[in-house]
């Protein structure tokens, strides 16, 4: 039995619920991914509110905080087995309680937690590596992270551009973290325009550009480190990087 | 904006990219302001080509000296263009480029200009736009000019982060030799004001509502390797008392670049000798303030040098063998921290995983530890996984066999 949920926290939440109250799962999966397989019946589960908070509190309170945490960034991760993981590491949670994240050797737990340290680390560089453009009064940043999380880029931002609006868009998943100087949200998002850059704009760039080549040692050079840094799948939405 | 200011904030960063300094971390603050805030992990922004973070706009104000000490770009007799900015230009890059994400914050130093009061209190104006004008909450790091006024550097310490005063040079002699006009007792004057107030304030803050942050990330400072003859002791020594006369946060490393040709300084055809060294200083560094080793453990008169082939933890462990080898499941934390291929992370690790079962050899690995170091030094319930013997030479031999052959050159 394969339990498939609409691609939603919620919806993963309502699964471990019926993995619980209704019948063993083997697996989860989001609908939108699941490649059939032979052997495993199918079962659609609608997204029900209700039985996701049940399952929600539970973790909360008998696992721990850092349980959610990593539940809920292996959830955004890319892996397609993340669901499965994070069934099987509830399961040993609810056994164990918050020891869980203690035991490093056991496969279910270091499933997640490399998930999650893995979706933790792009959030942290990606809150270094991330440009905005001014546009008009707004300032865009076009972003192609390899996990879905530019919502756990948001709140950084609302609190230090608090008088800014911005827009950060995820262009593999055609979505955007929008903030108009009081409160941010996620929307579905497109925007394939070349942007028109301002004069302005066009300076800062440069004096960026300048600045970023005259600060390398000439004596140290190391392009192999800075490779491992900043990853070649980044660098075109960084400005120093492009001519 | 125009090509003067292009042109400058290349002069200026050319000027200042010899400072090793970039951190922005250790202080954790809201937006307080307008705009800016800081995370106490510090954030890099991007990567210089010789694989350096970039996280602060690091800059001079002015590169025009009136020193003339001989390691320096910037020494008085040196034929390099001169550039100053004034503090609203500095003010207003910051802010632009903060917005832009492209930095975390600033780190101004200068070089004397004129005097060390006139450039204090051009960065102290600085400062003052930056917050009060902008409302800038982000990341400050600020030089203390030596020989400036108290009260300028109050001033500053009440406004930025973080402070330093680079000693550059770790004693009087390479002073004298290489920097004559600066002396120890004048580097030492403002680390020691603000150590004092860094403290007052910390008291205050503790008991009074009102009461003003001072330099809330710390202070730290810089040194350079392989300019002068100290050895890897000397540098060591003179960290660890650092470490203690003045609280610092952090001491720095810089290995010597070769930019000016003098009669006092050592010809260094490739900079590949003070990079290594460089990298076993902070090496140390680390065993210092983290893993609670102290300096004379490290290095004594009859070793006065770091190893080339191996790290300073796993030469202190070849040479203590005797303390060897530790039960994984038994000793202490701090124990723990003691054998090679086991770090903060994995020693946290270690105890709470005792807590839940016994941990076995094949754990291990899963648990982050590097057992092809480690393996010499540890026993996991009773049983050895080591060589035979616990001899030092063997141990060094598998872990850094000589080559069967030798590469003849390999240039790209």
């Amino acid at each position: 039995m394969v339990y498939l949920h609409d691609g939603t926290f919620n919806g993963l939440l309502t699964c471990v619920y019926e993995h619980y109250y209704l019948e063993k799962a083997n697996g989860i999966y989001p609908e939108n991914r699941f490649e059939m397989e032979l052997l495993e019946q199918e079962v659609h589960i609608a997204t029900d509110d209700v039985k996701a908070k049940k399952v929600y509190d539970a973790i909360w309170n008998k696992i721990s905080d850092e349980a959610m945490k990593n539940v809920y960034y292996t959830f955004l991760s890319n892996d397609y087995k993340k669901d499965c993981y994070i069934l099987k590491y509830l399961e040993l949670g609810f056994k164990m309680g918050y020891k869980v994240d203690n035991d490093h050797t056991n496969k279910d737990v270091i499933n997640v937690h490399k998930l999650s340290s893995k979706v933790s680390k792009e959030r942290h560089r990606l809150l270094g590596l991330l440009r905005f453009q001014e546009v008009g009064d707004v300032l865009y940043a076009p972003l192609t992270p390899d996990h879905d999380l530019i919502e756990l880029l948001a709140d950084h931002f609302a609190d230090r551009m608090r008088n800014e609006k911005f827009i950060i868009h995820d262009k593999k998943r055609n979505k955007a973290v929008v903030y108009n100087k009081k409160e941010w949200m996620i929307t579905d998002f497109t925007y394939e325009n070349e942007i028109d850059v301002s004069e302005k704009e066009r300076d800062f760039q440069e004096m960026w550009k300048g600045y970023f080549e005259h600060i390398g040692i000439k004596e140290r050079k190391n392009l192999v480190l800075q490779r491992q840094f900043v990853p070649t799948r980044y660098r075109k939405n960084i400005v120093e990087f492009n001519k | 904006m125009n090509k003067n200011i292009i042109e400058k904030l290349q002069i200026l960063a050319d000027a200042a990219k010899y400072d090793v300094s970039c951190a922005s971390s250790g202080v954790n603050k809201k937006n307080t302001g307008k705009i800016g805030s800081s995370q106490a992990s510090g954030i890099c922004h991007t990567w210089a080509s010789d694989g350096r973070c970039v996280s602060l706009l690091k800059i001079l104000l002015s590169n025009d000296c009136a020193y003339d000490c001989e390691y320096c770009v910037n020494r008085l007799s040196n034929d390099v263009r001169r550039a100053s900015f004034t503090p609203e230009e500095v003010a207003e890059l910051t802010i632009e480029f903060y917005r832009r994400n492209y930095i975390e914050g600033l780190f101004l130093s200068s070089a004397v200009e004129k005097n060390p009061n006139h450039t204090m209190e051009k960065i102290v104006k600085t400062l003052l736009i930056l917050r009060n004008q902008y409302g800038f909450s982000g990341y400050i790091h600020v030089k203390a000019i030596p020989g400036a006024d108290k009260i300028l550097i109050h001033q500053a310490g009440e406004l930025a982060d973080r402070m330093s005063v680079n000693i550059e040079l770790p004693t009087e002699a390479g002073l004298k030799l290489l920097a004559p006009q600066k002396t120890m007792k004048k580097l030492f004057l403002p680390m020691d004001q603000i150590k004092q107030e860094i403290g007052r304030s910390k008291y205050e803050l503790a008991r009074y509502r009102h009461a003003k942050s001072f330099v809330p990330a710390g202070q730290s400072t810089q040194m350079i390797v392989g300019a002068t003859k100290e050895s890897d002791m000397d540098m060591i020594n003179i960290t660890d008392q650092l470490y203690k006369k003045f609280s610092l946060k952090r001491v720095y490393f810089s290995a010597y670049v070769p930019v000016n040709q003098g009669g006092n300084l050592p010809a260094i055809s490739s900079t590949t000798a003070p990079m290594l060294r460089e990298h076993r200083l902070y090496q140390a560094d680390w065993l210092l303030r983290f893993y609670k080793f102290k300096a004379n453990e490290l290095l004594d008169q009859s070793n006065p040098n770091f190893d080339k082939d191996f790290d300073p933890k796993m030469m202190w462990a070849l040479r203590n063998i005797k303390e060897f080898p530790k039960e994984i499941n038994k000793v202490s934390v701090n124990e723990l921290l003691r054998i090679p291929g086991i770090g903060m992370i994995s020693a946290r690790r270690i105890l709470k995983q005792r807590k839940i079962r016994n941990i076995t050899f094949d754990d291990l690995k899963k648990m982050g530890v590097v057992v092809k170091r480690a393996r010499f030094f540890i026993t996991c319930g009773g049983k050895y996984y080591g060589e035979k013997n616990l001899d030092p030479e063997n141990i060094k031999n598998i872990l850094n066999p000589v080559p069967p052959y030798e590469q003849l050159s390999l240039k790209i």
